[in-house]
C-alpha cells in the first residue's frame, strides 16, 4: 500500500491505497469526492478532469502516488458556503449543463484556463476545452458561459488584473 | 414591440418578473427555487406565439450538476457492496460447448459467479424477446455476455472473468445485411428467417409515375453503425434483500418497461421489484431497455450483498445498442421542371443480433423515407434483418436521420443534373399546408417552405451561390 498525503481543496487529506490506484479512484472511492466522473478511463473524454498544481489533468491517467504532496482542486472545492464560483453560476445561467455528466470536468478545465488567462478569445476557450467531450452537444453554451465567467472574474478582481497586466508587460 | 413582449403585455406579466431573477439567494445547499417563468394552462390558437417561446429558462437540475453534487449510479455505494464484471464472448457466432467457472470461484474475494443457465427466463427485449441476459447455449455476436462475476473489488472481478474458461464450437456467421436476406444465408436465430420485420407503404401508381417522368435517378446510399457514447456508461446497482425483494438503481429512461422485463427474466411478480431510475448521464436512446440488471440481481441474490455493475467504455461499443446502418436504394422520377413524379425506396436495416427497438425504427424510417415532399406515386418497403453484429436499437430520430441523408443527397444530385438551384427544387416539391403524407395523413401547421426561405435568407444562400 502507498500512503498518500495531498492537499485537496485547501485541506490536507491522507489515504493508504494500493499502488495501482489512480487519482480518480482515490478521490471517488477513498475520499468520497465523486464530482470527478469516470467516463472512458483512458483519458479521452475529460469527465475526470481535476486541477493539480494549477494544471487541468485527466485524473484517470494519473496515479494517486503521483499526486502525493501536491495541490488538487476538485469541483467540490469551487463553491463557498455562500457563493458559487462565477464559472458555476455562468454555466447554470447559460444552460451549459444538460445531462451534467461532463460538467465538473468542463468547469475545471475552464477554471484552469481562466486562472492563466482572464480574457480568452473563443479559439483559446475551444482549445482549452478540447479535451472535454459533451455528447449532449452543448459546446456553444459552454463557450458563452466561460466568456461570461471571464467577465465576472475580471470585474471581481480589478486590482489583481491590473497587477497581472503590468507584470505581463514588464 | 417584440412578439414575446406583446404576449406578456396581453397576459399582464412584466418581462422582468416573468424571467427568473439571476440574483436569487445563493446559499448552499443549492436547490433552485421553484419560480421560473410562469406556466399556466394556455391553449394557443394555431401559430399564436405563446409566452414560453422566446423566454429564457434555466434547468432546475443544472445547479447541482455544476456543483458536482448530482448522484449518478457510479457515485453511489452501499455497505458491503460488490463489483460485477461480465465475461464477453469475443466470437461472433458459436455454440457454447462448456463454461468452466471453477478457477474464478476459487479466487479469494469472488463472492458469486453466474451463468446463463441459472437465469429463470433467459430472454428479453422491448418487442421481440430474442436477447439472452447471458448466453447459455449459443453466442450471437462478439459482445454477448457469457458469465458474470461479483467480487469485493473491480480488479478481482476482472481477474475472475479472465479465469473463466469457455469452450466454443465456431458456427458460420453473417455480417452483411443484404446478404443476410438470401434464403441460403446463415440463419442468426435458426430456424427463423433473418428478416424479422417488414413494412411497406404504397401510394398512387409508381409505374405510371416513372413512365411520365423525364428523368429517372437511381442511387444507393449507405450509413454506418453509430454508438450513442453517452458520457455516463451503462450502470446499475442491484440489492436483493432478505425478504426476497429486489431493488435496482439503474440508468434507464423507461423504468416501467424495465420493471416488466426484469420481472419476466427473474420470473417473479413485479410487486417484488423496485426500480429507481437515477439521473441519467446521457441517454440518446441507448438507455431505453435493460442490459445487465437481471444478472446483477441474481448475483446479489447469490452473494447476499448489493452488487454494482458499470460497463467499460469498450463494452459500451460492443455490448449495448447502436444506430442502424441502412442500405437505402432510391429510384426517383422527375419532370424537366424538377417536380418529383414518383419515388421508390427500398431500405434494408442492419438489425444486429437482436431486435431491441428495431421494429419502431423500421416503421419510422419507412414512413419518413420519401421525404417531406408532395409525391403522388410512392412505394417504400423496408426490411430489418439479423446479422452477427452488435444489436441496433433506438437512437435519436429512430431511423429518420439515415433516410434524410439519402433523400436530401439525391435531391442535390437531381438539382445538379437539372441545373436547378438546390433550394428551388425543394421549394417546388416541399409539403405545404394540407399536404398529405405518404401514409395519407393530412398535415397541418406545415412551415417547411417558410423555414427554408427564412433559413436561406439568414445565411445568405443566394449570395453564396453567386
Amino acid at each position: 500500500m502507498s500512503d498518500i498525503t495531498l492537499n485537496i481543496n485547501g485541506e490536507t487529506r491522507t489515504a493508504s491505497v494500493p499502488p495501482e490506484t489512480t487519482l480518480l479512484k482515490l478521490l471517488r472511492d477513498y475520499l468520497n469526492l465523486a464530482g470527478a466522473k469516470l467516463g472512458c478511463d483512458v483519458g479521452d473524454c475529460g469527465a475526470c478532469t481535476v486541477i493539480v498544481d494549477g494544471q487541468a489533468v485527466n485524473s484517470c491517467l494519473m496515479l494517486a502516488g503521483q499526486a502525493d504532496g501536491r495541490d488538487v482542486i476538485t469541483i467540490e472545492g469551487l463553491a463557498t458556503r455562500d457563493n458559487f464560483h462565477p464559472i458555476q453560476q455562468a454555466f447554470e445561467n447559460n444552460g451549459a449543463l444538460q445531462c451534467g455528466f461532463c460538467g465538473p470536468g468542463v468547469i475545471l478545465a475552464a477554471k484552469a484556463l481562466l486562472d492563466e488567462n482572464d480574457d480568452p478569445d473563443v479559439a483559446t476557450i475551444r482549445d482549452a476545452l478540447a479535451g472535454n467531450l459533451c455528447r449532449c452537444t452543448g459546446y456553444t453554451k459552454m463557450i458563452e458561459a466561460v466568456q461570461v465567467a471571464a467577465g465576472e472574474l475580471r470585474a471581481e478582481a480589478p486590482q489583481q488584473l491590473s497587477h497581472a497586466k503590468s507584470e505581463a508587460a514588464s | 414591440m417584440s412578439d414575446e413582449e406583446k404576449v406578456l403585455e396581453r397576459e399582464k406579466v412584466h418581462l422582468d418578473t416573468a424571467l427568473r431573477d439571476p440574483e436569487i439567494d445563493l446559499r448552499l445547499p443549492a436547490v433552485v427555487p421553484r419560480e421560473p417563468y410562469p406556466i399556466e394552462t394556455l391553449v394557443p390558437e394555431a401559430r399564436q406565439q405563446t409566452r414560453a417561446v422566446g423566454q429564457r429558462a434555466t434547468r432546475q437540475d443544472g445547479r447541482l450538476h455544476g456543483l458536482g453534487q448530482t448522484k449518478y449510479i457510479d457515485d453511489m455505494s452501499f455497505p458491503g457492496m460488490l463489483y460485477a464484471r461480465i465475461k464477453r464472448a469475443g466470437i461472433a457466432s458459436a455454440r457454447i460447448k462448456s463454461i468452466d467457472t471453477s478457477a474464478a470461484e476459487a479466487i479469494p474475494g469472488v463472492m458469486a459467479v453466474l451463468t446463463g443457465d441459472e437465469i429463470p427466463v433467459n430472454s428479453f427485449g422491448p418487442s421481440l424477446q430474442d436477447q439472452p441476459v447471458l448466453c447459455a447455449e449459443q453466442v450471437f455476436h462478439a459482445g454477448d455476455g457469457v458469465a458474470a462475476v461479483a467480487a469485493i473489488t473491480e480488479q478481482i472481478a476482472e481477474e475472475a472473468i479472465d479465469k473463466i474458461v469457455v469452450e466454443y464450437e465456431p458456427l458460420p456467421a453473417i455480417f452483411d445485411p443484404v446478404e443476410a436476406m438470401n434464403e441460403d444465408a446463415h440463419k442468426v436465430h435458426a430456424p427463423g428467417s433473418n428478416i424479422y420485420a417488414t413494412k411497406a407503404i404504397r401510394k398512387g401508381d409508381v409505374d405510371k409515375g416513372f413512365a411520365e417522368s423525364d428523368h429517372i435517378f437511381e442511387d444507393r446510399f449507405t450509413t454506418q453503425m453509430i454508438e450513442h457514447v453517452s458520457l455516463e456508461p451503462h450502470a446499475a446497482i442491484a440489492d436483493w434483500d432478505a425478504n426476497g425483494r429486489v431493488t435496482i438503481w439503474a440508468t434507464i429512461g423507461r423504468i416501467t418497461l424495465a420493471r416488466a422485463d426484469i420481472a419476466r427474466t427473474l420470473s417473479m411478480p413485479m410487486s417484488r421489484i423496485r426500480i429507481i431510475g437515477t439521473v441519467v448521464g446521457g441517454n440518446f436512446g441507448g438507455k431505453n431497455e435493460i442490459t445487465q440488471e437481471p444478472a446483477l440481481a441474481l448475483l446479489s441474490k447469490k452473494a447476499g450483498r448489493p452488487v454494482k455493475g458499470v460497463y467499460t467504455r469498450g463494452e459500451e461499443f460492443t455490448s449495448t445498442t447502436t444506430r442502424h446502418p441502412i442500405v437505402m436504394d432510391y429510384k426517383t422520377g422527375v419532370s424537366n421542371e424538377g417536380k418529383i413524379l414518383a419515388r421508390k425506396v427500398r431500405l434494408v436495416l442492419d438489425g444486429g443480433a437482436y431486435c431491441s427497438w428495431s421494429e419502431t425504427t423500421l416503421g419510422k424510417a419507412c414512413i419518413l423515407s420519401p421525404g417531406p415532399y408532395n409525391i403522388d406515386n410512392v412505394v417504400a418497403e423496408a426490411f430489418v434483418v439479423y446479422t452477427n453484429k452488435t444489436m441496433t436499437g433506438a437512437m435519436r430520430g429512430f431511423g429518420a436521420p439515415q433516410v434524410c441523408f439519402a433523400y436530401e443527397s439525391q435531391m442535390d444530385d437531381i438539382a445538379t443534373k437539372l441545373g436547378m438551384n438546390p433550394l428551388d427544387i425543394r421549394l417546388l416539391n416541399a409539403f405545404h399546408e394540407g399536404s398529405s403524407s405518404p401514409t395519407g395523413q393530412v398535415l397541418h401547421s406545415v412551415v417547411v417552405k417558410e423555414s427554408l426561405e427564412t433559413a436561406s435568407a439568414r445565411f445568405r444562400w443566394q449570395e453564396a451561390l453567386t
